[in-house]
């Protein structure tokens, strides 16, 4: 059996797509691949979304009024959907971004103590 | 802004267009790039899916898990296809019940009446309640006294009821109902034509020509809604009017008349005693409010001026008579009557209602009961609480709409049955129809039974050690449930009992009425035919010689034993000679301060106490020489001797009618002294009447016939003759006494007839319900008898003891009587007695029930719990030990 390539992908993080998703629209709208493309590319790689995923998250974030939608002409020459932050979702993405580097600057002294100074 | 079907698959059409693109444009060839977008894509479907999932409220997501629900309860309960009958049967039975009427009430009492306005629409009274007269009317005088001085009533509209002697419009001259109605009636009642025109102020005065409305009934129901009868010409006794038009359907209200005529046609109208005398009262009186003028504002006007017409002509209001004046909105006016009766029924109702529901609340928990191990099971899979009670709801939601969709239709025959009823007390209830409010009722009351019924049953805890259940097998039962199925049982026991004896007294009272002694010994031999006389019938020159030629004729018919005359018809006529009149006698004084007695006044043929089988106590009765040129004469009957002669010394003495209205008083010797009979009252009373012959008085109008056969057989040959003597002479309403006694009885028979329907429908539901107590009380006890015969067997070794068995299968039936016998029979009665002062009240001649129908309601309910229990015994007996203890 041959491994396949994307064997070396990552798993993502229960509850982080969202927060991805706010942050690659963060310079503007795109569509859904292209919101998919954006995130595989910059994570070189190593994070895949799930289009089982990401289109139900995209639906969910628009309802939670964090994203708007309009229709548009995709560069495939096709109507495709294109999602763009609005001011709650940019405040938002600005909370989960504390809220993750909070986790995980927590989880990185959990797993690399300091080198004890006291004792 | 949420997203459609075609919305999902197009966003998804666009990414695999760009995936595809993406790929193509790497140098990968078309078809494989299509196959590799999708296969990066994954599933479409599941995904269109999840998206679709996201915008979708969370109670459709609940709605959608009780729909499921209520396609597993369909099949559950097609399983327990007799619970669920029985449950939806009851149910059906309690929704239909309350929705007729409920239907009803909101018919008569609720809905606003068809005239223009009606708000505004008002109902003026006179009363003098001192005289016990509870409807004086008005006469011309006072109606023009208030016309010319109240303010606050911008039109009066007046109506008085004549009977008239018609012909035309087809058939046979008879006797019509009419309204006399000035011209500013129609428009003060704010009624219009369906055809025609109505009656206006052209129409009023002598010299306007005759001219006649005909009530939308009497057209729809006599003249098959003939539209040609405009204009046709029709003979009202002397005189003749023109069909002008038809009016609407409305409440005939004061009088349920055929056809409504113009001052014109009632010479009596024209005369002088209605115009000027201030005591001729005989006009019913309406008015509409002047704009701003409100029902208190009129009220209180209307009131002081009434008050000042007393005072200037203290003459025509006695002191005593305690004269007032009611004002009420029409609408209440006509409703009032009917509203306790109404009121009654539908409590009735209301406890039908409880009793179906404790008796299928009492069914679904016993089943909840067998199936505790099933929700146990359910609990410890995972499902909530919620999911649990929704389980359930779906249960009840099947079975109550099921229920309501049946009671629904029970509805619409139970409508046209308490309309007909409540028609006695309101003439609104005549025009009751089934509409949407059975529906809501229906769909209301399903929903409330519903939603009580899935939360009757106790659920498994989570916290509670659900285990116990589960390894008990299907059989837990805690004391909570036991004393609940207790409560249940005894509510609709009690209810029962309720009705039960409610329907066994009125039944009582029926039957007293119905078996009552009469005074009239021939009373399904006697026709009695309403012959009216030359006043308001056919003017015939000499009535007496008309009466003497028919009785002649009549006699000689073959099978006619004898015939007579007389004036009333028995019960049919009361009311005629309302209060008797005023005589003396020789020999009695009244002692000072005392009024003169009253008799009752009757007219009667020669032999008539022979024709009608009244005995004679003494001395004899009117003969045919009793005529104009004979000596005045008169008998009086058993009370009038006793009061007035104790010493039975009556005969021979003279007698003499002191009211003024007979003018100089003529001695009339007493031949005759006869039984009492009350030919006015359904409950036989001793009543002073005194009665004069007909050739002597000059009067008649009933004829009575004896008949050999067949009574009913002779009215063709009858009507021949009487026809042959005077070919336009009114003969109608051919009715042996005994029939008329029965339809003088049709309220009482009616009331009774109305409430065993509900105490049968109440003990229908009870038997339902106390076999499904016990079937449940079996069940629980499969355990208890399998046990004990477990450790009979294990100590004796012995084979199964039958005696045993039976010992213990007798138990929940004893129970059950314990609970009638202790808990319900005691309260009960006290709830009977409390009833029936309330009955009482609103039902004539309804006494505290005696022994006999609280006995024998209560004989009827243990007979049927006894019955009911039956089969859950024999069931009972049936039990396999060994299998109800492997259930464990």
């Amino acid at each position: 059996m041959v491994k396949h390539p994307d064997e070396r992908r990552l798993e993502l993080l229960q509850g982080t797509l969202d927060m991805l998703i706010l942050r690659t629209l963060q310079w503007g709208s795109r569509h859904g691949h292209g919101i998919g493309q954006a995130i595989r590319a910059q994570s070189d790689d190593l994070l895949k979304v799930e289009t089982g995923s990401l289109y139900p998250a995209l639906h969910r974030l628009e309802k939670r009024g964090w994203l708007r939608s309009e229709w548009g002409v995709s560069e495939a020459n096709q109507r495709a959907k294109y999602y763009r932050l609005t001011a709650a979702g940019k405040a938002q993405l600005s909370r989960e971004r504390d809220r993750w580097s909070q986790l995980v600057d927590a989880i990185g002294r959990v797993l690399n103590p300091a080198p004890a100074s006291k004792e | 802004m949420r997203p459609d079907r075609d919305d999902l698959d197009e966003e998804i059409r666009g990414h695999l267009a760009l995936g595809i693109k993406e790929r193509t444009e790497r140098g990968e060839d078309p078809t494989s790039a299509r196959l590799a977008a999708l296969k990066e894509f994954g599933n479409v479907t599941l995904t269109r899916d999840s998206m679709r999932g996201v915008w979708r409220h969370r109670w459709l997501d609940g709605a959608e898990a009780l729909c499921r629900d209520i396609r597993f309860a369909l099949r559950a309960l097609l399983r327990v296809k007799g619970l669920a009958a029985t449950v939806v049967m009851t149910l059906a039975l309690g929704i239909g019940a309350n929705a007729a009427i409920f239907s009803v009430v909101r018919s008569v009492l609720l809905r606003p009446l068809v005239n223009r306005d009606e708000d505004r629409l008002i109902y003026i009274r006179q009363t003098a309640p001192d005289l016990g007269a509870g409807n004086t009317t008005f006469s011309v005088p006072e109606i023009n006294d208030f016309k010319s001085r109240v303010t606050t009533i911008s039109a009066f509209g007046d109506f008085s009821t004549v009977d008239f002697a018609m012909i035309g419009l087809g058939g046979e001259p008879r006797m019509v109902k009419a309204g006399v109605v000035g011209g500013s009636f129609f428009d003060v009642m704010g009624l219009r034509p369906v055809l025609g025109r109505l009656l206006n102020a052209q129409d009023d005065g002598p010299r306007a020509a005759g001219a006649a409305v005909l009530t939308h009934r009497f057209w729809t129901t006599s003249l098959n809604s003939d539209p040609g009868v405009i204009g046709k010409t029709i003979r009202l006794g002397p005189r003749a009017a023109t069909v002008v038009g038809v009016l609407e359907p409305s409440v005939p209200y004061p009088a349920d008349t055929e056809i409504i005529a113009n001052v014109v046609t009632s010479p009596h109208h024209l005369g002088a005693t209605m115009v000027t005398s201030r005591t001729h009262r005989m006009t019913e009186l309406f008015g509409r409010l002047a704009p701003g003028a409100s029902l208190d504002t009129a009220r209180t006007e209307l009131t002081a001026v009434h008050a000042a017409i007393m005072r200037e002509h203290p003459e025509a209001y006695s002191a005593r008579a305690g004269v007032q004046l009611s004002v009420k909105k029409l609408r209440d006016q006509i409703a009032s009557p009917a509203r306790t009766i109404l009121l009654v029924l539908l409590a009735a109702a209301a406890v039908v209602f409880v009793i179906a529901c404790s008796n299928v609340a009492n069914l679904i928990l016993a089943r909840s009961v067998r199936r505790e191990g099933e929700l146990a099971v359910r609990a410890a899979l995972g499902a909530g609480q919620g999911a649990l009670r929704r389980t359930l709801l779906a249960e009840s939601l099947v079975l109550c709409g099921a229920g309501a969709v049946l009671g629904v239709v029970l509805a619409r025959p139970l409508v046209a049955m308490v309309a007909r009823y409540a028609a006695r007390f309101s003439v609104r209830a005549l025009d009751v129809t089934v509409d949407s409010s059975v529906l809501w009722v229906g769909a209301g009351l399903a929903m409330a039974a519903a939603v009580l019924l899935a939360y009757v049953p106790r659920l498994p805890s989570p916290h509670a050690p659900a285990g116990l259940g589960l390894a008990s097998g299907s059989l837990w039962i805690t004391p909570g449930t036991n004393r609940r199925l207790r409560i249940f049982a005894t509510t609709q026991l009690a209810f029962s009992f309720v009705l039960l004896a409610g329907a066994g007294m009125l039944l009582a009272t029926l039957v007293t009425l119905q078996t009552a002694n009469t005074g009239y010994r021939n009373m399904r031999q006697v026709i009695v035919f309403d012959v009216p006389p030359s006043a308001t019938g056919v003017a015939t020159p000499n009535g007496l010689d008309f009466f003497r030629e028919a009785t002649r004729r009549v006699s000689q018919l073959p099978s006619v034993e004898d015939v007579t005359v007389g004036t009333v018809v028995p019960w049919r006529d009361a009311g005629l000679f309302p209060g008797g009149t005023r005589f003396a006698v020789e020999g009695y004084t009244p002692a000072d301060g005392e009024e003169d007695p009253r008799a009752r006044l009757r007219v009667v043929g020669s032999r008539f106490f022979a024709v009608l089988g009244v005995r004679v106590l003494a001395g004899r009765e009117f003969t045919d020489d009793d005529g104009a040129g004979g000596e005045p004469v008169s008998i009086v009957s058993q009370s009038v001797a006793q009061r007035l002669f104790p010493n039975g010394d009556g005969l021979n003495r003279h007698m003499w009618w002191t009211d003024p209205y007979f003018g100089k008083p003529l001695p009339r010797r007493i031949v005759g002294v006869v039984a009492d009979v009350d030919d006015e009252s359904v409950v036989q009373r001793p009543v002073m009447s005194i009665y004069m012959p007909v050739r002597q008085i000059n009067y008649g109008g009933r004829l009575f016939v004896r008949a050999a056969g067949d009574p009913y057989a002779l009215v063709p040959s009858v009507m021949r003759t009487i026809r042959e003597i005077s070919a336009e002479q009114v003969v109608e309403r051919a009715a042996t006494l005994d029939d008329v006694r029965a339809e003088m009885l049709s309220p009482e028979r009616l009331n009774a007839f109305v409430f065993s329907g509900f105490a049968g429908i109440a003990l229908l539901i009870a038997v339902v319900g106390v076999a499904a107590h016990l079937r449940h009380a079996v069940g629980v006890d499969h355990l208890e008898i399998g046990a004990l015969e477990d450790g009979l067997t294990a100590i004796r070794r012995a084979p199964r003891d039958e005696g045993t068995v039976e010992l213990i299968v007798r138990r929940p039936a004893v129970d059950e009587r314990e609970l009638l016998d202790e808990a319900t029979l005691a309260l009960d009665i006290g709830i009977v007695r409390t009833l029936a002062l309330v009955a009482s009240r609103f039902f004539d001649h309804v006494q505290l029930p005696g022994a006999l129908p609280l006995l024998g309601a209560a004989a009827v309910l243990i007979g049927a719990a006894v019955v009911a229990s039956l089969m859950p015994a024999v069931r009972a007996s049936r039990v396999d030990v060994l299998q109800a203890l492997r259930s464990e």
